[in-house]
């Protein structure tokens, strides 16, 4: 395997992903991200409420840091699931077959995931040089104080999260939804541990905080040590001239570092690769199945050269009062193949929120509920893509007005019975409101899984979408993401009610897209 | 029982017409449709199958039009698609449980149906073992299992024998002509063999046009005096390949048997009677022909 072979692989998987409609997505959000730094959505603030004049120095800054956090944790779902395009494709198999070696491949697929999120961030270039010239506050260009940051800072973090996909596609247990869960918490605690780390962190905020504070202290002897990377928070009132980061060899060196870093992950995933040998790719299947996984011999059963091909007539077939059985398949399927320790742990937290003492316990026992099935809230919508079994239930009768709702009366039961414990104590209670906001959580989780399932195809989109929304809304109170109804002043009922309507609406229309003939 | 299909076409997005003009009107027993590779079977079988839409034309089942009532169809359809899935954790059982309820079938009669169809598909022994652990071959089998779940009126199998062993293959096509009595039955599949032994009718399909629809025996008919098995040395085995049609090749001490598809016979060839794979290569010729002369 030589440069040219690497060269290959890493082209047909990037022109493999940029030739989806996705890729157009992926586009888009790296546009919008860029819209929210030029119009100030996202912003940095310093100490006393400064900021920079926006020059092509603080414009780079301001662009690379939004990149380098931001992306670094939806540019993760972004290329993760090229290691199991190849499996789903049956290429790992062809692919298996050849003289590449694992390392290789994993290599391959880090390269293959900076260049997507290396497009992303060329979108960003571009959007800084119109962001300088709407904002208008400095009239002359730097290319190297405009790009700079976003080269050094930004395109380093970037290969760390392309690596960081990669390995988290090949470990066993995180390669499935429990890994998007696990990124996100990951992040968060990176993120908070990169402000104690120094300038040796790969988000670049330390750069970026200390050049300015050196600046601001020579302004401004009172100035305070703050900076904030803000969406929608507060807005600076104070703007000061900074020309950027001083680019010395030691500090390129070390961004450079995180590149080695990088590859060095891409290798460390290599151990764990599969190499999609079927018994290593089969490892999470198997060890959700119920039973052993002994092979079985195609010729398990006795041959009969001449079947007995008669079936008895059905009579009472049809389908007048069958829903309730098919909610019953539906919520069967969903929970079939979890181990002994899930239902341990969703009954831990349903008697925990029954004897809580208090109700902050008992909201923090709703929280832990409502995060618990997150992975088969996933498979909403998606299972059918995911297992190929669409043309048999789609060829079905009714499959639109009778099989998705029964999908979403399932997933409704199933946050119930998760939550039953503090539905039941609100109910006994007689705490109205707080049962009112209670339904309307168990409305509005499976209607969001059932909508992203549908249009994404995947439970990635809800998995990662949910568990930011959990994290900032119920978890952290942020006024319009609650749609639990921790506090009175988070919640709101109404436009979580109407916004299950719309996420309903729309996984009808999605699914009845799908359907030759609806 | 009559499912008509009226000028059917269908466009994909890249400008490729899967099916252009396709007619044809199916009566109860087993329609083997042939074609080679990308003459638009699997289009024709989602369209039927009420997964995919026709671009132009009409389908009626019992006089009732799909783009329109599609349930109707659905309701006495079972459908085995040339590429499914299966969910890797439930069993055999749990699967075919599952459809049933998504189908509509009530609890009691499906479970002793869903019995039966596994003792008919050979699955019987391994029916509480999860689908993930099944080969190629026991998924196929799951599959035939699932499209005879409602009792189908019309049943559509999209490539049915493909990774069954000869065995299972046997069975297969022994059942399907057991099934075929008072429904309607379509096999799509490119092996000439597994319709010479169930078809009652055959439909030749290629480019996305009807070839041929007739039935086996006025198929053979055509090629009545026009199959010719010829010794002949390996070294003028190409040049013959030029000049004739040749439907098979067999290497033998005394030469290569070749079997010759023409109205002149070559010297010192001696007729035979006519297979079906005969008559498929000959009305695929001569359509051929007859589509570059135009």
């Amino acid at each position: 395997m030589n440069a040219n072979a690497l060269y290959q692989m890493v082209r047909a998987d990037f022109l493999e992903r940029i030739r989806r409609y996705s890729f157009l997505l992926t586009l888009a959000a790296a546009l919008y991200l860029g819209f929210a730094v030029a119009t100030e959505k996202v912003r940095i603030v310093l100490g006393n409420s400064y900021r920079g004049e926006y020059n092509s120095a603080w414009i780079g800054a301001s662009m690379a840091l939004c990149c380098s956090t931001w992306l670094s944790l939806v540019g993760f779902y972004v290329v993760k699931g090229s290691v199991q395009r190849d499996t789903d494709t049956r290429v790992g198999q062809i692919l298996a077959a050849t003289p590449m070696r694992k390392s290789f491949y994993t290599l391959a697929k880090t390269i293959s995931n900076f260049a997507v999120l290396a497009s992303m961030v060329m979108i960003l270039m571009l959007a800084a040089v119109l962001m300088q010239l709407l904002h208008g506050e400095a009239s002359s260009i730097s290319v190297w104080e405009l790009w700079a940051p976003l080269l050094l800072i930004t395109l380093p973090a970037m290969a760390i999260t392309a690596a960081l996909a990669v390995l988290f596609e090949t470990v066993p247990l995180l390669k499935s939804g429990l890994g998007n869960v696990a990124y996100f918490f990951a992040w968060t605690a990176g993120l908070a541990a990169s402000i104690q780390l120094g300038t040796v962190e790969p988000t670049g905020l330390q750069i970026v905080f200390q050049s300015t504070r050196a600046v601001l202290s020579k302004i401004d002897a009172s100035h305070k040590d703050a900076f904030s990377l803000t969406v929608g928070g507060e807005r600076a009132v104070r703007t000061f001239v900074w020309n950027g980061v001083d680019w010395t060899a030691p500090l390129v060196l070390s961004r450079f570092m995180w590149i080695g870093v990088a590859v060095a992950i891409a290798l460390v995933a290599s151990l764990f690769f599969h190499r999609f040998d079927p018994a290593g790719e089969s490892w999470e299947k198997n060890s959700a199945q119920p039973t052993s996984t002994e092979p079985i011999l195609e010729r398990a059963a006795t041959p009969v050269s001449t079947p007995d091909t008669h079936l008895t007539p059905l009579l009472a077939r049809r389908t007048q009062n069958r829903f309730l059985q098919l909610v019953i398949s539906e919520l069967h399927l969903m929970l079939k193949g979890q181990r002994w320790w899930w239902y341990a742990g969703a009954a831990g937290v349903w008697v925990g929120s029954l004897v809580a003492p208090d109700a902050g316990t008992r909201e923090g026992f709703l929280l832990v509920a409502w995060i618990w099935p997150i992975l088969l809230w996933s498979q909403m919508g998606a299972r059918e893509a995911r297992f190929a079994t669409h043309s048999l239930i789609f060829s079905s009768e009714r499959a639109l007005h009778r099989q998705l709702p029964a999908v979403w009366t399932a997933g409704v039961m199933l946050a119930l019975l998760t939550g039953a414990g503090v539905g039941f104590r609100l109910i006994m209670g007689g705490d109205l409101q707080g049962l009112i906001a209670w339904l309307t959580g168990a409305l509005f989780v499976p209607s969001l899984a059932l909508a992203l399932g549908i249009w994404s195809g995947n439970s990635k989109a809800f998995e990662a979408i949910y568990t930011v929304w959990w994290y900032f809304g119920p978890l952290h109170h942020t006024p319009g993401f609650d749609f639990i109804g921790t506090t009175s002043a988070s919640t709101n009922t109404t436009a979580y009610l109407l916004a299950s309507a719309t996420l309903l609406t729309a996984a009808y229309y999605g699914r009845r897209k799908k359907l030759g003939y609806a | 029982m009559k499912l008509l299909i009226e000028n059917v076409s269908k466009h994909y997005g890249s400008g490729t017409w899967a099916l252009r003009g396709f007619s044809l009107e199916l009566r109860p027993g087993i329609l083997g449709l042939l074609g080679p590779n990308g003459a638009g079977k699997t289009t024709l079988m989602s369209i039927l199958a009420t997964i995919t839409r026709a671009t132009d034309g009409k389908i009626t089942w019992n006089d009732r039009d799909l783009a329109t009532d599609p349930d109707a169809l659905r309701n006495v359809l079972g459908y085995l698609p040339q590429d499914f899935g299966v969910y890797p954790n439930l069993n055999a059982v749990e699967f075919l449980e599952y459809l049933a309820a998504v189908k509509g079938l009530d609890a009691a009669s499906s479970r002793r149906r869903i019995d039966e169809l596994l003792n008919l598909v050979n699955l019987t022994d391994v029916r509480r073992r999860p689908l993930g652990g099944f080969s190629g071959g026991m998924k196929q089998r799951v599959g035939i299992a699932q499209a005879l779940l409602n009792d189908p009126q019309l049943l559509i199998v999209d490539e049915p024998t493909a990774g069954l062993d000869p065995e299972e293959r046997v069975r297969f096509r022994n059942l399907l002509s057991e099934l075929s009595g008072e429904r309607i039955v379509v096999l799509s599949t490119h092996i000439v063999s597994d319709v010479e032994a169930t078809a009652t009718d055959i439909a030749l399909i290629s480019k996305g046009a009807l070839v041929a629809h007739a039935s086996p025996e006025e198929l053979l008919q055509q090629v009545e005096g026009k199959v010719w098995e010829w010794t002949i040395p390996s070294t003028e085995l190409m040049a013959a390949k030029q000049k004739y049609l040749i439907s098979s090749t067999t290497r033998r001490s005394d030469g290569v048997h070749t079997r010759v598809l023409t109205s002149q016979a070559p010297a010192a060839a001696v007729p035979v009677l006519p297979n079906l794979e005969d008559a498929y290569l000959f009305c695929l010729s001569n359509h051929r022909a007859g589509s570059a002369a135009a």
